[in-house]
């Protein structure tokens, strides 16, 4: 190996012929591109949204079903996912192993699943295959088979990976959270079930599921990339003008979650040998229709999104506590969570809950200086900008305005709300919505975590990892 | 997940970026455009002018990574890595943050095997301003102690995250451990705790001095930008930095082949389902077998209808996950499986299976349909990372450090278009059914599974 030479090189400075010692200052900004969205809705009801992008030849798309897995009982935790995920496994003409092939030799991706609000079917097909591989999306939406051997096959896989994100602090601390969150409400369990949840599910269970809610009247396609709106509406009223919706009104949305709100908690899952300790600070948040949307996203942005912001700063990068701090609202069709996330050395836990604390107090007792405030709604705007440059990219915020019933011109005024947004705005917020207690949630080992977080949290529930029981909002086994 | 993922290390992921280039013969897809100049320095430069959006996309590529860790401070290539975002001669100590987040851009790096590459996507109108920088922290880099220790616990706590804190990250650093037996990449990227608290400030001065100069680099642009401004610029800011008259360190050493074949067993404290990893060693990334390499990849474990998930997850029910990977590094590549073992199975099945589906691909001619499938695989997930200029910019510099050669962006796409069934069959039977492996167990300490 050459690593002698390191010291012979040593003195060997490089040779300056550098001038300019200040950065040369910006010329003046190009204009953006902005996406403009087509529509139409079919006789039945399913609505169709395209943005072309010509550049390379690609096209991304996503069928959506505007429920997902709040409607699902909490003992059936899951099966908003388990279904969606099983619509590849196989339909009236199709196995299983035919729509991947099929898929897959067109060039195309082709991934279902659930969110809280929606299920959806999402493609990425080359253009000039894209209204082959439509075929396959509007195959699967409308004709599985739900067959029983494929949901055992797919329960077993969950059930199994489950065991792995039990076993990671991260994984585990935000399963915790949304238990100690929302209790025993529509946010309160794993999107993707527990183990005991997905063996309650039965097969009657999915199929009354997706009779339910997988109808044209209830679901939205979501179109972008190099392709033309008048062709994706043809193929589409091919592909999906026959389907019907199976009788009645389409069901309503989950009602508001009405339970009041549930009281902070400290809870720390004794994870023996955690190679980190995960922490959590988090409540609930806010719904994505709130008028507030983009008042909280500037807040987050100094509080916790992006390197720059305040908790990297405290945590990365003055203290060196963590390879990453941060925080985000998860906007759902109520009130999502907030929380502020770490992962840092388990001897360091309850430090770093400290200092998360402590940061967001400062959100609510001083103004945000314009000097920090206009860089951190820069990130947020750049964030966005950089967001519709891929296909994908683009079905997503397209998706979101559609899921939530918000204009789709807001894809053009996202900016300049942003932009709006002052410093007194973020301050009132942080009072009203970041202020008083929060929940907090360690995973670690105890051993290492020490006593310290009784004599910083003296109502700290400590539950050792065997004793957890994800299943009930109490989180401890009877 | 958690918001920062910057200065980040790809251990095992490396494959998105290796798939090179390559186009399918059905679909008319333009060649990336490169325009390249040498300067006197030695600075290599490459750019591409498309203005479909007001962004640009900068990167530089120095040949120096993981496998040019000194002796004694493994990881320590990584550790370099984050210094460059501290203070130079004009620049305070994250000044790169002041000059593409504060703006509405990113900036990020990551240390390979290879090389280390950093990057920024900046709106256009800042193009002259990330010029500057660049330039100015390879010319002047000048951390202090208090930055080098606090960053160095960053590092540390980056260790804990991607090696001891997820259940399977001691075993992505035991496969480059297990499967080279003389070449540093043998040594984990990452480091280890000990090693990192022995670096010192004066290391990262002499490893600034060796590595980090005009010569050794590579500058790629691409986006919203004039030619000519451009050129202008990069002289103006890099064109004047010299460089030592002193030859590089470059790592000489060749990996032999494996005499038999090896087994290992390996163990972490939470490992709740058992996996099992073989390699196999193939040659340096621009050998004329790679592409066939590639395409093999592909048909054993690229999606769901590729075989080994078929038969191993599909069928049998024998795993809940199984990648395959054609993994192309500058001097010697590993070509690899990794089985993640259902519950209530063994790693034994899993490796038996794996076996026979081998023995298969080398007996039995790949049929037309799968063959075209798994290229046309290929080349689709290529397109879909060039879809933005920061996609495009780093396909071009992994293709000049570890390919030697930034227009097999372009040219990987025939070579992989070419490969045939007897290629395919070829490549597996020399260095995979007719070589060595190393196989690795791993499990629950106290070997349970």
């Amino acid at each position: 190996m050459s690593k002698r030479f390191l010291i012979f090189v040593l003195f060997l400075v490089p040779i300056l012929a550098f001038g300019q010692t200040t950065p040369p200052p910006p010329a003046a900004p190009r204009a953006v591109h902005l996406p403009q969205p087509s529509e139409k809705t079919l006789a039945n009801g399913l609505r169709v949204i395209v943005v072309e992008k010509t550049g390379l030849p690609l096209v991304a798309a996503r069928l959506m079903i505007k429920t997902g897995s709040e409607a699902e009982p909490d003992d059936r935790a899951g099966l908003a996912d388990l279904t969606a995920s099983l619509l590849t496994k196989g339909t009236k003409t199709k196995s299983a192993e035919e729509i991947a092939r099929g898929v897959e030799a067109l060039g195309a991706t082709i991934d279902s699943g659930a969110g809280w609000d929606d299920s959806y079917v999402s493609l990425s097909a080359l253009s000039n295959k894209f209204a082959e591989s439509m075929k396959y999306v509007a195959d699967v939406v409308m004709h599985p088979t739900f067959a029983k051997d494929e949901i055992d096959r797919l329960r077993d896989q969950n059930v199994d990976a489950l065991s792995v994100a039990l076993q990671s602090p991260a994984s585990l601390a935000n399963f915790v959270a949304a238990r100690v969150v929302y209790g025993g409400g529509p946010y309160g369990h794993n999107l993707g079930g527990t183990p005991q949840s997905l063996k309650n599910i039965q097969r009657d269970d999915i199929v009354r599921f997706h009779d339910a809610h997988y109808r044209p009247d209830n679901a939205v396609l979501v179109v972008a990339g190099d392709v033309k709106p008048s062709a994706v509406f043809t193929i589409a009223e091919t592909l999906f003008g026959a389907w019907k919706s199976s009788g009645g009104e389409a069901p309503p949305p989950v009602p508001p979650s009405s339970s009041p709100a549930a009281p902070s908690r400290v809870v720390v899952i004794d994870m023996p040998e955690a190679g980190q300790a995960a922490v959590i600070v988090t409540r609930p948040g806010l719904a994505r229709v709130d008028p507030l949307f983009s008042v909280a996203l500037v807040t987050n942005s100094v509080l916790g999104a992006g390197y720059s912001s305040r908790l990297n700063q405290e945590i990365r990068i003055k203290r060196g506590l963590s390879y990453g701090a941060g925080s985000s609202f998860d906007f759902r069709r109520d009130a999502g969570p907030f929380s502020a996330s770490v992962q840092t050395k388990n001897e360091s836990a309850v430090e770093v809950a400290g200092l998360i604390g402590g940061e967001v107090n400062r959100m609510t007792s001083t103004s945000v200086a314009e000097s920090e405030l206009t860089p951190r709604k820069a990130t947020i705007v750049g964030d966005f900008g950089r967001s519709i440059e891929t296909t994908s990219g683009l079905v997503g915020r397209m998706s979101v305005l559609a899921l939530y019933g918000l204009s789709l011109d807001k894809i053009n005024s996202y900016v300049s709300d942003i932009q709006a947004v002052s410093a007194g705005d973020v301050q009132q917020f942080s009072t009203a919505h970041l202020g008083g207690d929060a929940s907090i949630i360690i995973v670690g080992d105890m051993k290492k975590i020490g006593d310290a977080v009784k004599k910083s949290y003296p109502n700290a529930e400590i539950i050792p990892l065997d004793q957890l029981d994800l299943d009930s909002p109490a989180l401890r086994k009877k | 997940m958690i918001g920062a993922m910057r200065r980040r290390l790809p251990i095992f992921f490396l494959t998105l970026i290796l798939a090179n280039a390559a186009l399918a013969a059905k679909l008319a897809v333009p060649p990336i455009p490169l325009k390249h100049r040498t300067l006197a320095n030695g600075l290599q430069v490459y750019s591409v002018e498309d203005h479909s959006s007001p962004t640009v996309a900068i990167q530089v590529w120095y040949r120096v990574g993981s496998k040019n860790d000194p002796n004694g401070r493994s990881g320590f290539a990584h550790l370099f890595e984050h210094l460059m975002f501290k203070s130079t001669a004009h620049m305070k100590a994250e000044m790169m943050d002041r000059l593409t987040e504060d703006v509405g851009g990113f900036n990020n790096a990551s240390t390979r095997d290879d090389a280390t590459e950093y990057h920024e996507v900046v709106p256009s109108n800042y193009l002259e301003t990330l010029l500057w920088a660049e330039g100015d922290r390879l010319a002047t880099l000048n951390v202090n102690e208090e930055n080098f220790k606090s960053e160095r616990e960053v590092v540390k706590e980056e260790y804990r995250f991607r090696v001891l804190s997820p259940p399977y990250g001691r075993l992505f650093v035991a496969i480059d451990k297990d499967s080279f037996e003389v070449h540093p990449y043998k040594r984990p990227g990452i480091g280890n705790i000990a090693e990192l608290d022995a670096a010192t400030l004066s290391d990262v001065q002499a490893f600034h001095t060796t590595f980090y100069r005009p010569d050794n680099a590579v500058l790629v642009v691409v986006g919203d930008f004039e030619q000519s401004q451009l050129d202008g610029w990069v002289d103006k800011y890099l064109g004047g930095i010299g460089h030592p008259s002193s030859p590089i360190p470059r790592v000489t050493v060749t990996e032999p082949p494996r005499k038999a074949s090896k087994h290992f067993e390996e163990h972490g404290p939470t490992v709740p389902l058992a996996a099992v990893a073989s390699t196999w060693l193939i040659p340096e990334a621009r050998h004329k077998d790679s592409p066939a390499l590639s395409v093999a990849a592909a048909i054993l474990g690229l999606g769901q209808s590729s075989r080994l998930y078929t038969s191993l997850v599909y069928k049998k029910k024998l795993a809940v996950e199984v990648e395959v990977d054609a993994d192309l590094r500058e001097d010697a590549g590993l070509f690899s499986s990794l089985v993640i073992v259902a519950s209530g199975h063994s790693a034994k099945e899993g490796q038996k299976e794996l076996d026979a589906e081998l023995a298969k691909l080398v007996a039995k001619p790949i049929p037309a349909a799968e063959l075209d499938k798994a290229k046309t695989q290929l080349i689709a997930s290529i397109l879909r990372g060039r879809e933005t200029n920061d996609g495009k910019a780093g396909d071009i510099g992994n293709s000049f450090v570890v390919f030697h050669d930034a227009n097999g962006v372009n040219s990987w796409i025939d070579r992989l278009q070419a490969v045939t069934s007897a290629d395919v069959q070829r490549v597996v039977r020399k260095y995979v059914t007719g070589a060595k492996a190393a196989v690795i167990d791993y499990t629950a300490d106290g070997g349970a599974k």
